[in-house]
């Protein structure tokens, strides 16, 4: 017990280390593509990328010192990171600015950070590492001199996102604060929605996000519209939502009419189930009928073991066949003799069943 | 889309265990209560052939553990379902206030088909359409389950 005291006692000590070595990794991993980049000349807008790199420099040294080397040369390097770093970004040169400006357009989308995009360069790649690091961004936003870097990574996805949209757009900018957005959403399934904004439609974040959304429900209406019978002319919202409750609520009223039905047929469904499952422990796969194994399902209808002898056993394959209207059933339990039956419609094979039922009332 | 083998199947099979479960319990009912029985049971072994893979399915067990005779729906899956709708009905309840007036057609379509699938009241608009697909899936699977046994028990009576 007392291990596990202590063990407890260092588990949230261990994950808070844990924690920091992860965002002091990540910071590295940065400060080094930026260190990467400063070496080799920066292609576009020079000048703003320098002045950026002016600040991140010296913190990115004093960074590089503290950890091991080895987690650098280990970790893989997020190069399209900085590829985008590259983007004319106009921020004030100052830490806790930086920080705020880029927690800004994080959360609000800011105007300023807009303006300056002119630039277009090559389409970043790997969007996991910058969604993987946006998260430390999000659940640190205390510690200033680690998540600084880190606390440009929002931004420079916002980058990423705006540039790649500008491409498509042909005039207007944009805000990616709901492609940044939507990568913590759909973190699980895609890196990223790319959400573009279309020409002369409004672009602040929050329409954007509007629109994601609204574009995922209109596909899945689009299925919907599909599945429901009558629905595929149809245009218009309400409609088809109509015509989806009617469905749905028909369904529900023929499973109604039918569980009627069925225990109208009384009291012979309890009185099969009963016998059936009396007998299923050891002939369910056996072949008690002369060269017979039965398909799982209906021999618990019709299995018994007192009824070996009941000639008409062979059709309930058939009958078993027509009872699922013909379709191809899926297990492989079915012998050869069914596809030698010769069985037509549920009429002819039915009957068989229901004389079985009557035996057994 | 018809549904697919292995959905009635499954569906079949759930259903006869829970009829069997229940027919050991309660010998004689009247007819009213054996169609209730019923069509719980089937109720209960579509949603169980869901495997806890859809909200609706989670919703429909544990309000069946909650209000029916618990006999039918014996799983410890039903008891965390039911603790999952619970901690969504607070977490609804303290976050949105309820408004019930409808403006425009497509709001109270959608409010009538919140009420109409299982656990709708505590989706939002996108998982609600995409419960629903799945819904009219496992109801239509369930109702040709039915009616083939129907028609197969009630033919040349």
């Amino acid at each position: 017990m007392e291990l596990n005291a202590g063990a407890a006692g260092t588990g949230p000590h261990k994950t808070a280390s844990e924690r920091d070595e992860v965002a002091a990794l990540e910071s590295l991993q940065f400060t080094d593509e930026i260190r990467r980049l400063m070496s080799a000349p920066a292609t576009d807008n020079a000048s703003s990328f320098t002045a950026l790199l002016e600040l991140p420099a010296p913190q990115a040294v004093q960074l590089i010192h503290s950890p091991d080397s080895a987690k650098l040369t280990a970790a893989p390097a997020p190069a399209p990171n900085v590829d985008d770093f590259k983007g004319s970004f106009h921020y004030p040169f100052n830490s806790g600015l930086i920080e705020r400006a880029a927690r800004f357009s994080v959360f609000t989308g800011d105007g300023n950070i807009n303006e300056d995009n002119k630039s277009n360069s090559p389409e970043p790649t790997s969007y996991n590492s910058s969604a993987s690091l946006q998260k430390p961004v999000k659940s640190e936003p205390a510690e200033t001199e680690s998540s600084q870097p880190l606390v440009s990574d929002p931004t420079v996805e916002n980058r990423r996102n705006k540039r790649k949209d500008r491409e498509k757009v042909k005039g207007s900018t944009k805000k990616s604060k709901t492609a940044a957005k939507e990568s913590s959403d759909d973190a699980e399934k895609l890196p990223y929605v790319h959400v573009r904004a279309r020409r002369g439609q409004a672009t602040d974040s929050h329409s954007l996000a509007e629109r994601a959304r609204r574009e995922k429900i209109n596909a899945r209406m689009k299925l919907l519209q599909e599945l429901v019978p009558g629905c595929g002319k149809i245009s218009g919202m309400a409609l088809v939502l109509d015509e989806i409750i009617n469905h749905v609520q028909s369904l529900q009223r023929q499973v109604e009419f039918l569980s009627m039905r069925l225990a109208a047929v009384n009291p012979g469904i309890d009185f099969n189930l009963d016998s059936v499952f009396t007998a299923e422990n050891g002939s369910l796969m056996d072949s008690n009928f002369p060269g017979m194994v039965m398909p799982m399902m209906w021999p618990e209808v019709q299995l018994n073991g007192n009824r070996q002898q009941y000639p008409p056993q062979l059709h309930f394959n058939a009958l078993q066949q027509s009872v699922w209207g013909k379709e191809e059933v899926c297990n492989n339990y079915i012998t050869p003799e069914n596809s030698l039956l010769s069985y037509d419609s549920s009429g002819n094979s039915a009957p068989l069943h229901s004389n079985r039922l009557k035996m057994e009332l | 889309m018809r549904p697919c083998n292995s959905l009635k199947l499954e569906f079949l099979k759930n259903w006869i265990m829970g009829l069997q479960r229940w027919s050991f319990s309660k010998k004689e009912m009247g007819i009213l209560e054996r169609k209730k029985a019923i069509k719980l049971s089937a109720d209960i072994a579509m949603a169980s052939a869901r495997n806890g893979t859809t909200r609706w399915s989670r919703a429909l067990i544990a309000n069946a553990y909650s209000k029916h005779d618990k006999h039918l729906v014996s799983k410890g899956a039903s008891t965390e379902y039911s603790r999952r709708i619970r901690s969504k009905k607070i977490l609804k309840r303290s976050c949105r206030r309820i408004r019930r007036r409808s403006k425009g057609l497509v709001r109270e379509r959608t409010r009538i088909l919140k009420n109409l699938i299982p656990g709708g009241e505590l989706m939002n608009e996108g998982s609600l359409i995409e419960e629903s697909l799945d819904y009219i899936v496992s109801l239509r699977a369930q109702v040709d389950v039915m009616r083939s046994l129907v028609s197969a028990s009630e033919v040349d009576r």
